[in-house]
Formats: structure tokens, C-alpha cells, sequence
């Protein structure tokens, strides 16, 4: 009958798919395992060629005593290595945080002046000299504002010891008042009004601040100059108070100005904020 | 308020990109707040600049103003024009306490002296930047405040940078003017120009990195520098090449990024040197010939040129001297080397 075919062929039909789809999945699997394979070889030569560098790195070491007992020679020729490695770089680290340190170049000097002020280390400037015919600067990094021409012309040539540190000072100073004027923008920026006005080499100053540290009113004027570009510390210091302000701030101007003189600037606003007063 | 005005501040707003419109008129200062909240910046542009216009038109905005938001724009987009650099001279050696508002009264007068037509506004920024706006007129006409002359100044500096302007007249005058203003004797163009105005800064302040040989150890990171991930099958034939390449570049051109620069020009008076068998070479007059390198960055793209393979390290110093000579414009004679521009007060 017909319906009997049909069916049989129906059967056939379904054994036939589940057939296929085993096939499939068979063939996934092998793709898979294959990748799998592939992924494990490249893992294997991988491992194989650190352990090939190791063995040559720990060869190398050891040199041409390849004695007995490799294992006890081997560490502490290593470890002196180390040492005397940290030992001279601890050296070179000493030099640098002097403030001046160099080093020879193929045609004469390159030094590295180091800057600090109070204890934080600064930038750092370099000068590329060359020795021969004369002494002069190849290259440098010093700001075009220092005046290093002017400095070589009068020491470079008959005595670069000096030469090196008076620019030395400069830059010290230099850098030292930059970062008065920095500290005292950020961490009292409340005490002053909008930003500090300054110039390049930082050796005027003009602010106008108060002592409370709340943004309200800013009675008082400051105008500082630095007058010795090695100095850290103005030469001089005007203070002014509004016309309108209170007796006592206008005859504390006085005592502002001297603390200017004396102390740091961001220092000196510290000790005229503080809340400590002295007993008239 | 002056039509005039109002043009020019549609004028300028247009030209600031619709997110930036309300950063820099805050920056401004001169609208309120309170004007400020009642503009929509969703709209075209057109309108954006034709509701600005009217907002000052309440405040009653002068040329001072307008002229204000102008050099906000290009403080913010100096890359729009072009930058010459100047170096001043002078012989004394006082220290000087840089007085601004002595230099900018100065300024103006000798400026306003010569020719009174002028407008001249001052801004000073945190990095010690002066900078000044002069739009030019005539003895018989109102200043153009489309034809403007910027001009950028670092205190204490003998720098000066000049965007030229269409005028090419009154450059001598600005000059002059400048000179007076900061206590130098003379000023002369140097031959170093570029779009890049922080580029020319970092040139001539040398901002830029260079590399000085020092015994002060560099981090411990960079020394190793094979990397896990190469294929060690493949083996390098030219690796020593290969490291001696990168170690001349990295000397030659420092670690950090170069000072952008548009182009490089080299004029040549040479004579022509060719193969003798030519009838060429009798020829005893300079082959005259101009070179012009141009790149969107010059410099990165020499630093690139030797580990690419493009040629040889280390490159001629024609070219790897730019950042150190601070110059872009090079004449070469004959003989040795090449002679640069000479020293000429105006």
C-alpha cells in the first residue's frame, strides 16, 4: 500500500537527518580539537624557546667555570654582580642629588645641574659643552630667560667651576621662586584674590590677599621684587592696604611686609593666617 | 550699539564651533549668566550668533569688547593663523623687573603716536603670555578690524611671535613699537614659521626633548624590551642594523614628541656637480633650486623615516637640525656649510 511506503520513506527521511547532524557535530568536534592542538603546539614551542634563553641566560652567567658543582658557584657570582651593579648606581644617584653631576661625552662634557628648594627636587637643566679648540655650550636645556650667555661670556673660559656655580644659583633661585609663587597659588588660593601675577623669571610678584581665608574681601596689597636673580627671598616688599580698611590691618602692613622678607612666601602667608596673635 | 560692532561679533561668533559657543562667551564675561541661560545652542549657528549679537546690543557692547572675544578665539584656535618668530637684542645687562603695565603703556603710545587709527587690546595668560591685538586703519580711516596683527610675548624673553598680517606695511611699525616697549635695542625676523604657535614656543624656549648623555639610570622598564608575544620561530636577520637604527634616531631626536612643523625649505646656490663626462658640468654659475619639504608634522615624519627604512640612519643634518637651529627657512652656498640670515636692525 501507499501509506505504508510513505511511511517507511518518512523513516528513512529522519534516520537520514539524525545521521547528518552527527556528522556535523562529529565535524565541529574535530575542528575544534584541532584548533585545540594547534593552540597547545604554539604554547609548546613557546615554553620551549623561554626554556632555550634561560639556559643560555644562566649558561652565560656562570662564564667559562663550569666546575662540579654549578649550583652553589652560580648564585653568588650573580648575587656580587648585583651588588656591585646597585652599588654604583647607588653612586650616580648620589652625584645626581648633589645638584651637579656630568659625565664625558666624544667631544667634551655633558652636565646635569639639579635643582631643589627646600628639600623637594626640582627640574633638572643640561648643558652640552664641547672642550675643544675652546670651551663652549653645544646644546642646553637652560629657559631662555636665564641669562646663560651673559654667564658663559664672563666665566666659561677661565673658570668653568665658578661658571657652573653661579648658573647653579640662578637656576636654584629661579626655580625656588617659581615654586613659592606655585605653593602659594594652590594651597592658599583662598587667601587671594583671582591668580598671582608674575613674570617669566618670577622676580616680580604682585597679589592682593586677606588673611582669613575666606573668599570675601582682599584688603591688602602685595608687591614683591626679587632684585639678586640667585636669591630666593625678595629684596623688596611693599605692602597697602584699601583706604577703607580698619585701623589694626592698616598698621599690620608693616609686620606683612617684613614676614615677606623673611620667610618664604607661601611660609609667610601661613604664619600671618594663623590664628596665634602676639600679646601688645 | 555701533553696526559695525554688531557685524563683527556675529562675524566672530560664527566662526567658533557650535559646542565651543558658550565656553568662550563664558570666558568672555560679558553677557551675565543669566543672558547666557536664555540662548539655545541647539540651533544653527546663524541664529545662535544673531541672538548673541542682540544680548550685547543690550549691554551696549563697544569695539573694546568685541575685540576681547576676538583674541579669546584665537588664543583658543591659534592654529588658524600663521606664526613668525622675531628675537630682539640688546647689549645691557641690568636686571630688569618686567613692568607690565609700563610695557603695555609703551606700547600703545608709540603705536598710537605714529599712527593714531589703531585699535590695541591686551590680554595676559598663566603662562606669562602677553598677547595683543592691533587692528590697523589709516590716517583717514577707521581701524579694519578684519585686517588684524597678533602678537604673542613672554616677558623676559627676546622673543616675540608676529602673525602676520595682510598689511605688510606696518610691520616695521610694530616692531618698533615692541622694541621700545620692552627695553631692547633691535629686533629681527628669524627664519622659523609654522601654524603651530606652541611648536614655535617649544623651539625657541627648548621645551622640546632632547637627549643629553647622562648617568642618571633611566627607568628599569624600558631596558627590556623583548617583548613575549613574538613568534620565536621567526628569527631577525638584521636585528643589530635594526637597534643601531633606532639608537641613532632615539639620539639624534630625543624620546618625547617633536615640535610640530608644516614644512622645511632649503634654497640651494650650489653648482651643479654631475658625472664629468657631461657637458654639464662646465657650467660654473650656482644651480639655483629651491627644496621644500611639507608634512601635516615634518618632524615625526623624519623621526619615522630611518626605522621605516625609508633611509638611512642618521640622517643629514640638514635635516635633524631644525628643532636646534630654530630655523625652517635654509639657504646653502658653496663650501662648507650654510650661512644663516644675517643680523639687520630696521
Amino acid at each position: 500500500g501507499v501509506l505504508p511506503h510513505l511511511e517507511r520513506l518518512e523513516a528513512r527521511a529522519h534516520a537520514l537527518a539524525l545521521r547528518q547532524e552527527a556528522a556535523e557535530q562529529r565535524q565541529e568536534r574535530l575542528a575544534r580539537l584541532q584548533g585545540r592542538a594547534q593552540e597547545l603546539r604554539l604554547r609548546r614551542d613557546e615554553l620551549r624557546a623561554k626554556l632555550e634563553l634561560q639556559q643560555k641566560r644562566l649558561l652565560g652567567n656562570e662564564g667559562v667555570a663550569t666546575s662540579g658543582d654549578p649550583d652553589a658557584a652560580q648564585p653568588s657570582d650573580r648575587a656580587i654582580l648585583e651588588w656591585k651593579m646597585r652599588n654604583v648606581q647607588d653612586l650616580l644617584q648620589l652625584f645626581y642629588l648633589t645638584g651637579l653631576s656630568g659625565k664625558r661625552t666624544k667631544h667634551g662634557v655633558c652636565f646635569c645641574i639639579s635643582t631643589a628648594y627646600e628639600g623637594t627636587y626640582l627640574d633638572s637643566f643640561y648643558l652640552d659643552l664641547v672642550t675643544k679648540p675652546q670651551v663652549q655650550i653645544r646644546r642646553h636645556s637652560v629657559p631662555v630667560f636665564i641669562p646663560l650667555e651673559e654667564l658663559a661670556r664672563k666665566h666659561l673660559q677661565t673658570d668653568i667651576k665658578r661658571f657652573l656655580s653661579v648658573l647653579s644659583d640662578h637656576l636654584n633661585a629661579y626655580v625656588g621662586r617659581r615654586y613659592q609663587a606655585d605653593q602659594l597659588q594652590e594651597r592658599f588660593s583662598g587667601h587671594l584674590e583671582g591668580t598671582l601675577q608674575r613674570n617669566s623669571l618670577c622676580n616680580a610678584l604682585v597679589f592682593k590677599y586677606n588673611t582669613s581665608g575666606q573668599n570675601e574681601a582682599f584688603p591688602f596689597s602685595a608687591r614683591l621684587l626679587y632684585g639678586d636673580p640667585c636669591r630666593s627671598l625678595p629684596t623688596e616688599a611693599v605692602v597697602s592696604c584699601t583706604s577703607g580698611a580698619p585701623a589694626p590691618l592698616a598698621e599690620a602692613t608693616a609686620a606683612h611686609a617684613a614676614a615677606f622678607r623673611r620667610l618664604p612666601l607661601h611660609r609667610a602667608l601661613e604664619a600671618l593666617s594663623s590664628p596665634r596673635r602676639r600679646p601688645d | 550699539m555701533d553696526e559695525t560692532v554688531a557685524e563683527y561679533i556675529r562675524r566672530t561668533v560664527l566662526k567658533i564651533p557650535r559646542d565651543e559657543i558658550k565656553t568662550m562667551l563664558q570666558t568672555w564675561g560679558f553677557l551675565s549668566e543669566a543672558q547666557l541661560q536664555t540662548l539655545n545652542f541647539h540651533q544653527t549657528k546663524d541664529y545662535v550668533s544673531q541672538e548673541v549679537v542682540q544680548l550685547c546690543e543690550d549691554n551696549s557692547a563697544d569695539i573694546k569688547q568685541a575685540a576681547v572675544l576676538d583674541i579669546i578665539y584665537n588664543h583658543v584656535y591659534p592654529n588658524k593663523r600663521m606664526w613668525s618668530v622675531y628675537q630682539m637684542n640688546k647689549s645691557g645687562e641690568e636686571t630688569e623687573f618686567f613692568d607690565l603695565t609700563d610695557f603695555k603703556k609703551k606700547f600703545k603710545r608709540r603705536l598710537q603716536t605714529a599712527l593714531k587709527n589703531v585699535t590695541i587690546n591686551f590680554r595676559e595668560y598663566e603662562d606669562n603670555a602677553i598677547w595683543i591685538r592691533i587692528a590697523w586703519g589709516t590716517p583717514y580711516k577707521k581701524p579694519n578690524q578684519y585686517k588684524t596683527s597678533y602678537v604673542v610675548y613672554h616677558s623676559q624673553t627676546p622673543y616675540v611671535f608676529i602673525s602676520a598680517s595682510v598689511i605688510r606695511s606696518t610691520l616695521p611699525l610694530l616692531c618698533q613699537a615692541l622694541v621700545v616697549a620692552s627695553n631692547y635695542h633691535d629686533i629681527r625676523e628669524m627664519e622659523l614659521r609654522s601654524h603651530c604657535l606652541n611648536s614655535l614656543k617649544d623651539i625657541v624656549f627648548k621645551r622640546y626633548s632632547q637627549t643629553f648623555q647622562t648617568y642618571y639610570p633611566r627607568p628599569l622598564q624600558e631596558r627590556n624590551v623583548t617583548s613575549e608575544n613574538v613568534d620565536l620561530r621567526i628569527i631577525q636577520e638584521n636585528k643589530n642594523e635594526k637597534e643601531r637604527i633606532l639608537r641613532v634616531n632615539r639620539e639624534v631626536f630625543g624620546d618625547g614628541p617633536q615640535p610640530k612643523l608644516e614644512f622645511a625649505q632649503y634654497k640651494l646656490e650650489t653648482t651643479f656637480k654631475s658625472n664629468p663626462t657631461l657637458d654639464v658640468s662646465d657650467i660654473k654659475e650656482p644651480f639655483r633650486c629651491l627644496v621644500k619639504f611639507s608634512s601635516p608634522h615634518l618632524l615625526e615624519s623624519l623621526k619615522s623615516l630611518a626605522p621605516a627604512g625609508l633611509a638611512d640612519a642618521p640622517l643629514s643634518p640638514l635635516l635633524t637640525c631644525i628643532p636646534q637651529k630654530a630655523r625652517n627657512y635654509f639657504k646653502i652656498r658653496e663650501r662648507k656649510g650654510f650661512f644663516p640670515g644675517s643680523f639687520v636692525s630696521p
